[in-house]
């Protein structure tokens, strides 16, 4: 067997610590005395140029080449091969510069490791085989759970570019919590204006044929892989036809039964069948059942009979059904939720009145809330002071030890709502940290901070707050014996995962961290892809966001999606990946538990397991759990590495 | 029994040893043994008779009188068949592997001792002075004032004892002499040896050097358990609790081999209720069980959700864990260790 060893110097990178000539002169020693070749910078145009010349005409059968990380250039050099006419897994990388040369003080040292470590690569590549990529057909349509900012802007994003979306939204309603707010920081735009178009385009714009909404609707199966998952969701029964309903709202008016509406923090109530707040989108009531005189048995069809549309817009018989799409890829923007303000003791949080968290406040501001968007007290009254008090269970060991990043920023947007609102109130932040990122938040800061009625308060610890009620009515900020009246408190709970984000992580393994938020493949450089193949993450399921991070990783996931999934085009498969030896697997399913990527399965009728190529990324966990030696990793078998690890040692 | 008339109807599968005018000639012999592949030879029942029938059964110092001395006299390659049971211990069984090599045309390995090592080479773990100092000094229940350790050369007024040497290191049969095949099994199954002798006979043999009289898979395909993905929490033996009949023993616990083991033997430990303790040894392509199967149960043992944790208290729960398990060499390598990579305890 021809073996040609490449040997680049990187310069003096190399060539400072590890002397060319004494690895030559070692090589011919080794198995099949292999030739060694010598070049200055082997990554660059010509450096590349010569090392495919010398492939063309050396032809040797295995190439083995000493140089930088294969991380850094691998990919560049299995090319080469591929551009010399040879298969560009017959080649093993050598890491002599970042393991050897820039760690090794001594010449000498170094000169004697990069030998033995070249020695390890010849033997082993010797038991290299050619391997070739496999091509697979895909769908490339995506399916986006959670139809807040994030999950809107990518299904619209993929729309435009011709993609078919299934968008799952479990609320009645599309726009997310946003959608619920009166104006915005850091520029207080007004929110539902802002999402209007977004929407609008959403529901009736020039792709709307592209985009399948579910509202009340949640996923309850995945299975398959990337770029052929197919998955089950139940859609609720709304009741009321979205494509007939024209929201005019006679039905809601003729409803008997009445209940809180959990969409305005349960501070005003609602119908039976009723909106969810005004202004929604799509704009159509929903129906809920259990609140439903029918539920009780009661015979009612009085909004059925209101509708001015006809028979078939209102369905009381409709029932729940599980609909089931292929798609090629998913796009996770579930979104977050607030931290049970009542879980940190002493400030009140549904025991005293007028103590409300920032959904509560952010739905008292709105003119579609509960108050029209008055700021009143649970007696009525317009206070006259207000005090809101940050990072409540954020930044804190015993609650959540992450800074929720957006507090501060609408703690201000409250600031100036509140004035603007009731002109003269004196407001009250307490605050641990402020932290105002980005290059517009400071201007709501620089507001607060120039208001004469506004103080600003830093407290050590929650612990050192507490919030009491006189007899009088008036609440009590107390800090460290300093006592503040005042007539309403504003917590600004952590943002914490949205509820339920762990049972869809558990429905599609994808991986959660110690936060319950959903885990990134790369914290800075994938942070849009989750740690599956074909998953994917936007907005602040994966950690507390604004709306403009949520918008833009809405795109990202969209750009992963289409970049990845192409109409008619394949996908490739590495070779490099684990493959089961189906006459040497026992059946004892060890394997299957250990695949972080979920790439095993199990055909009981042959009683053997199977790896998934397209999900398989080649790690090598189950080549070793495999007790029976039945899994191979192609392009590291166990000849191999026992090939090179004696070739080191020799 | 040497002389015993051939059963009639089997003669047919026995043509050689009843066509030609002298049998081919099969040794039994025992190194570093417990006598359980004699046994398990025995077991062959009636079908010994047939063994006979076809063979020449003329050495076997636990069930024939056959001497040393009468080997010594055959010339070379004269036997068809040696299987060498047990391990080798001392300076006699070196000494009687190298002459039954010489005297036989296939030298098989017969047995866990002869192919791995098997229970005397736990022995490794430890020196031959400490082995000897436990045996014959320090053990409490002997009484050796004199503190003698049997050794060399002993004079009696009768004449002279020779001890033979115990070896350093308890090796199994390959790694003194040339092995023709391997047959797994503490001790064989019968019914493999019965398919072991059909194979010699018949010619029809696998490559020298091939492990015979047993499976290509591991003993989780004998097994009928029913086997679902492994999630295992922690370890529990025997007499902890009664294990369930159907359900794989290792997912209830129980430190069971079977899926690092060759099969072959019928799964009679697991059909018994008893986890598999691994005695016929490496599954085809692997080399080493005892490191297969740390990698195997490192995969699949469950120490509960670590997130938020510290370094320290992972590591802490992974010891808990570990703690379960008893006596990891004598559980992973009972079978194996003179042939492992490990081999025994690394002496500096």
């Amino acid at each position: 067997m021809k073996i040609g060893v490449y040997f680049c110097n990187c310069g003096s990178n190399i060539a400072e610590k590890i002397s060319s000539a004494a690895v030559a002169e070692a090589a011919s020693f080794f198995p099949d005395s292999p030739y060694v070749t010598i070049v200055d910078f082997i990554c660059s145009e010509e450096g590349k140029l010569q090392f495919e010349d010398s492939l063309k005409a050396e032809q040797p059968d295995r190439v083995v080449v000493a140089a930088c990380s294969p991380r850094d250039h691998e990919a560049t050099f299995r090319s080469c091969l591929t551009n010399a006419g040879m298969n560009p897994y017959l080649m093993q990388v050598v890491n002599i510069r970042e393991q050897i040369a820039w760690v090794t003080e001594h010449p000498g040292v170094a000169t004697e490791k990069a030998i033995a470590a070249i020695r390890g690569a010849v033997c082993r590549v010797r038991l290299q085989q050619p391997l070739e990529k496999k091509q697979l057909e895909v769908c490339p349509d995506a399916l986006v759970i959670g139809a807040g900012p994030a999950g809107m802007k990518a299904a619209l994003s993929l729309a435009e570019a011709g993609r078919s979306v299934v968008l799952v939204e479990r609320t009645p309603f599309i726009g997310g919590l946003p959608v619920r707010f009166e104006d915005l920081f850091p520029a207080m735009e007004c929110a539902p204006c802002m999402l209007e178009p977004l929407m609008g385009d959403l529901l009736h714009g020039e792709h709307p044929g592209k985009i399948e909404l579910m509202t009340m609707a949640e996923l309850v199966e995945v299975t398959g892989f990337y770029g052929n998952f197919i998955a089950k969701i139940r859609r609720k029964p709304r009741h009321v036809s979205l494509h007939e309903c024209i929201g005019c709202g006679e039905c809601v008016e003729a409803c008997p039964a009445t209940t809180m509406n959990e969409f305005n923090s349960s501070a005003s109530g609602r119908k039976a069948i009723d909106f969810a707040f005004t202004g929604v989108l799509p704009n159509a009531p929903f129906l809920m059942e259990e609140v439903c005189v029918r539920a009780q048995g009661v015979e009612c069809r009085a909004c059925k009979d209101a509708c001015p549309m006809g028979e078939d817009v209102v369905d009381l018989d409709e029932e729940s059904t599980v609909v089931e799409r292929t798609i090629g890829s998913i796009i996770l923007a579930t979104g977050a939720g607030l931290y049970d303000a009542s879980r940190v003791a002493g400030l009140g949080m549904g025991v005293l009145p007028d103590v409300y968290d920032a959904m509560q406040f952010e739905r008292m501001l709105s003119s579609t809330g509960p108050t029209g968007g008055e700021i009143v007290t649970a007696a009525g009254a317009v206070p006259s002071s207000v005090a809101i008090i940050h990072c409540v269970g954020s930044l804190d060991e015993d609650h959540n030890p992450y800074c929720s990043g957006i507090c501060c920023r609408y703690a201000f947007k409250f600031n100036h709502l509140v004035t603007a609102k009731l002109p003269g109130a004196s407001i009250t932040h307490y605050h641990r940290e402020l932290v105002v990122p980005g290059k517009e938040a400071h201007m709501l800061l620089r507001h607060a901070a120039g208001n004469s009625s506004t103080t600003l308060k830093r407290y050590a610890a929650i612990s050192d707050l507490a919030v009491t009620r006189d007899d009088s009515g008036t609440l009590h900020v107390c800090s460290r014996g300093e006592v503040t009246p005042v007539d309403m408190v504003v917590l600004c709970p952590a943002v914490i995962p949205a509820e339920g984000t762990d049972r869809l992580s558990a429905l599609l393994d994808v991986s959660c961290d110690s936060f319950g938020f959903f885990r990134e493949l790369h914290g800075r450089t994938d942070a849009a892809q989750s740690t599956l193949k074909g998953i994917y993450l936007a907005g602040a399921c994966q950690e507390p966001m604004d709306i403009r991070s949520a918008m833009l990783e809405g795109m990202a996931t969209a750009g992963h999606t289409l970049a990845g999934l192409q109409p008619g085009r394949t996908i490739e498969i590495e070779p490099i990946a684990a493959e089961v030896d189906e006459n040497g697997c026992a059946g004892c399913r060890l394997c299957l538990s250990v695949c972080p990527y979920h790439a095993i399965s199990f055909n009981s009728e042959q009683n053997i397991s199977h790896v998934n190529a397209v999900l398989c990324h080649g790690c090598g966990t189950c080549v070793t759990a495999c007790p029976a030696g039945a899994i191979t990793g192609h392009g590291f078998t166990n000849e191999q590495i026992m090939a090179e690890i004696e070739g080191v040692l020799q | 029994m040497m002389n015993g008339m051939p059963l009639s109807g089997v003669r047919n599968v026995f043509k050689i040893g009843v066509t030609m005018p002298e049998k081919p000639k099969l040794a039994v012999y025992w190194g570093a043994s417990c006598g359980g592949c004699e046994i398990a030879v025995v077991n062959l029942h009636e079908k010994l008779l047939d063994v006979d029938a076809a063979m020449d059964f003329m050495f076997c110092p636990c069930l024939l009188d056959t001497k040393k001395k009468d080997i010594e006299a055959l010339p070379d390659r004269a036997i068809a068949v040696t299987l060498f049971n047990g391990a080798l211990r001392t300076g006699e069984n070196v000494e009687m592997a190298r002459l039954l090599r010489r005297k036989s045309r296939l030298l098989v390995a017969f047995g866990s001792c002869a192919k791995g090592g098997c229970i005397p080479a736990l022995a490794n773990f430890t020196t031959k002075d400490d082995l000897l100092n436990t045996v014959y000094l320090d053990n409490p229940s002997v009484d050796n004032p004199a503190r003698i350790i049997p050794s060399g050369t002993t004079s009696f007024p009768e004449g002279e004892i020779h001890l033979t040497p115990l070896l350093e290191r308890v090796k199994h049969l390959a790694q003194e002499v040339e092995v023709d095949y391997y047959i797994p099994g503490c001790p064989p199954e019968s019914h493999q040896i019965w398919n072991v002798v059909e194979a010699v006979l018949s010619g029809d043999l696998p490559p020298k050097g091939s492990t015979i009289g047993c499976g290509t898979l591991t003993v989780c395909d004998d097994c009928d358990r029913v086997k679902e993905e492994k999630r295992i929490t922690a370890f529990r033996r025997n007499y902890e609790f009664y294990p369930d009949r159907t359900a794989c023993l290792l997912e209830q616990g129980l430190l069971c081999m079977g899926i690092a083991t060759r099969n072959g033997c019928g799964a009679p430990c697991t059909k018994a209720n008893m986890p598999c303790t691994g005695c016929y040894g490496v599954p085809e392509g692997i080399q080493d069980q005892g490191a297969k199967m740390v990698a195997a149960l490192g995969s699949v043992m469950d120490i509960g959700d670590t997130t938020g944790l510290s370094e320290g208290e992972i590591a802490g729960r992974v010891d808990d864990f570990l703690a379960t398990i008893p006596d990891y060499a004598g559980l992973f390598y009972k079978y194996t260790l003179a042939s492992s990579t490990l081999g025994g305890r690394v002496m500096r």
